[in-house]
């Protein structure tokens, strides 16, 4: 692998899981880091040539920041680790003249209402939707709408906030229940995603996730994880992935071909897309593309070639240098976010030994901390910890996940 | 050699690094140096912090290596599952 001098600036939020393994792969891969954070390092003011503060809500002065330190530090690439700094990298990379998504493009990839739009009129399937404004009475929508309906925001992720209604006493419930969680600190966003929601038809199926990575336009599918949960409301609390999948080829290569008109119609181009789709008998539906690789530590499943990780593939990407193999090892292998049962503070967790005692579990990671605030959704966005497996067959990785969480105890009070 | 080595980044981590980590409770404590390889523990704000690799590796590791080029690398034995006060938690954004 070229190890010719290079510098990457990484986007990662305070609150993102997944600063661990980029700064791993940058390290491993040799490269000159910078991170930026939209709250400062405590060591800022003695390491300044590394480590930035930007303002991740504001794309346009981000750029001209991290333009004015380029001309003392010259960076070759900018990678967004998760949703919230994709706008940012893309604003970034065009101010920089750099390789990567267009602003456009990495705007409707963010932006779940310009997402359906693009989609749409591309004739990509996705579930019929409206948008509803905040400040309308939602009583009047709740008798215009087609039931069941699932209502969202427009840009918040890990499917916070996102409530299937029912009727119309469930529509406005769900409403008022969003308009709350849009008005907390932590979510706030902004512009039109501050003011207004997405209504969407419920589309009943069973629901999966596609890994890819674009290379000039070409979408390269890295992974294709079932959700063998259902996902069918009230809430859409993420559990089981697990890869390879178990659907027949043909869907299989459908949901691949959906998935690349989607990144087309989005004018996505460059670096990792996570896709989720919900099939049905009508054929794959696009809920959502992102221009971004998987959440939390779930990238801990994948592994490519020779053992590269996912954020190694995304550098190495970044950066220009050739991808050694975008194949995954032969073996199955999954996560279980662990949910959250209730709300409360975490006292302990019991049975972390036994759970990591089971055949085939990897790991099992607890990221929330004794004494945390635990909420669950539709206001959470946090898990309890994930559990990693990897096995001969994806139903025995999906076995050993939910064996592993049955060990495990949380004490919440 | 090492023993001197050891003394040096003492010195780095009293004098700079753990008067700015403060500023977000936290600290760092020199476990040992073995082949020019610095190894630390963080405590405080700093163990289990969302953004305790990027003090690790772009702030201490590049300050150390910046003050003391025979330092190779700087590894952090923390257990970060532990910690009960982290300055920044993460969540899946």
């Amino acid at each position: 692998m070229p190890t010719s001098p290079s510098r990457l600036l990484l986007l990662l939020p305070t609150t993102t899981y997944r600063t661990e393994a980029f700064v791993d792969a940058a390290s491993k891969l040799g490269v000159d880091l910078v991170c930026a954070s939209e709250r400062p390092s405590s060591l800022q003011a003695l390491v300044p040539e590394s480590l930035v503060t930007l303002d991740f809500k504001d794309p346009g002065a981000s750029a001209e920041t991290i333009a004015r330190f380029a001309r003392r530090r010259p960076i070759d690439a900018v990678v967004a680790v998760d949703d919230l700094t994709t706008v940012v990298a893309a604003a970034i990379s065009e101010r920089l003249g750099l390789k990567a998504n267009s602003l456009p493009a990495a705007a409707a990839a963010r932006d779940k209402l310009t997402m359906r739009r693009s989609l749409a009129s591309a004739g990509v399937p996705v579930p019929r939707f409206r948008l509803v404004e905040l400040a309308d009475d939602p009583a009047e929508h709740a008798e215009a709408v087609e039931y069941p309906c699932v209502l969202k925001p427009l840009t918040l992720s890990a499917s916070r906030g996102v409530i299937r209604a029912n009727d119309a006493r469930e529509f406005v419930a769900a409403f008022r229940r969003i308009s709350a969680i849009l008005e907390q600190g932590d979510a706030a966003p902004v512009g039109e995603a501050r003011r207004a929601l997405l209504v969407e038809e419920f589309v009943p199926g069973r629901e999966v996730a596609m890994e890819g990575l674009l290379v000039g336009g070409t979408l390269h599918v890295l992974a294709l994880f079932d959700k063998p949960d259902p996902l069918d409301g009230p809430f859409f609390e993420e559990t089981i992935y697990v890869t390879p999948s178990r659907l027949p080829g043909p869907l299989q290569d459908r949901i691949a071909a959906v998935t690349r008109d989607a990144c087309s119609a989005l004018g996505l181009t460059e670096g990792p897309i996570h896709a989720e789709l919900r099939i049905n008998d009508r054929g794959p539906f696009v809920l959502e593309v992102a221009a971004r690789s998987i959440g939390g530590l779930c990238a801990r499943t994948l592994r490519f070639g020779t053992g590269l990780s996912l954020e190694e593939l995304i550098l190495c990407h970044a950066l220009g240098r050739p991808l050694e193999s975008l194949e995954r090892e032969r073996r199955a292998a999954g996560v279980m976010m662990i949910p959250i049962p209730r709300g409360g503070r975490l006292v302990g967790v019991r049975g972390a030994e036994e759970a990591a005692a089971v055949d085939a579990i990897e790991e099992v990671a607890i990221t929330m901390h004794p004494g945390q605030e635990v909420v669950p959704l539709p206001e959470g966005w946090q898990y309890l910890g994930f559990i990693f497996a990897r096995a001969e067959t994806s139903a025995a990785v999906e076995g050993a996940l939910r064996e592993a969480h049955a060990r495990l105890h949380f004490e919440i009070e | 050699m090492s023993a001197d080595l050891k003394t040096r980044v003492q010195e780095l981590i009293d004098s700079m690094i753990n008067p700015a980590v403060a500023g977000h409770g936290g600290f760092v404590e020199l476990i040992d140096v073995q082949d020019n390889r610095v190894y630390l523990q963080m405590g405080g704000g700093c163990q289990g912090c969302g953004a305790a690799d990027i003090t690790l590796k772009s702030g201490i590791e590049r300050l150390i290596k910046e003050e003391i080029p025979e330092v190779a690398e700087v590894l952090d034995t923390t257990d970060h599952a532990a910690g009960a006060n982290p300055y920044y938690t993460p969540g899946k954004a």
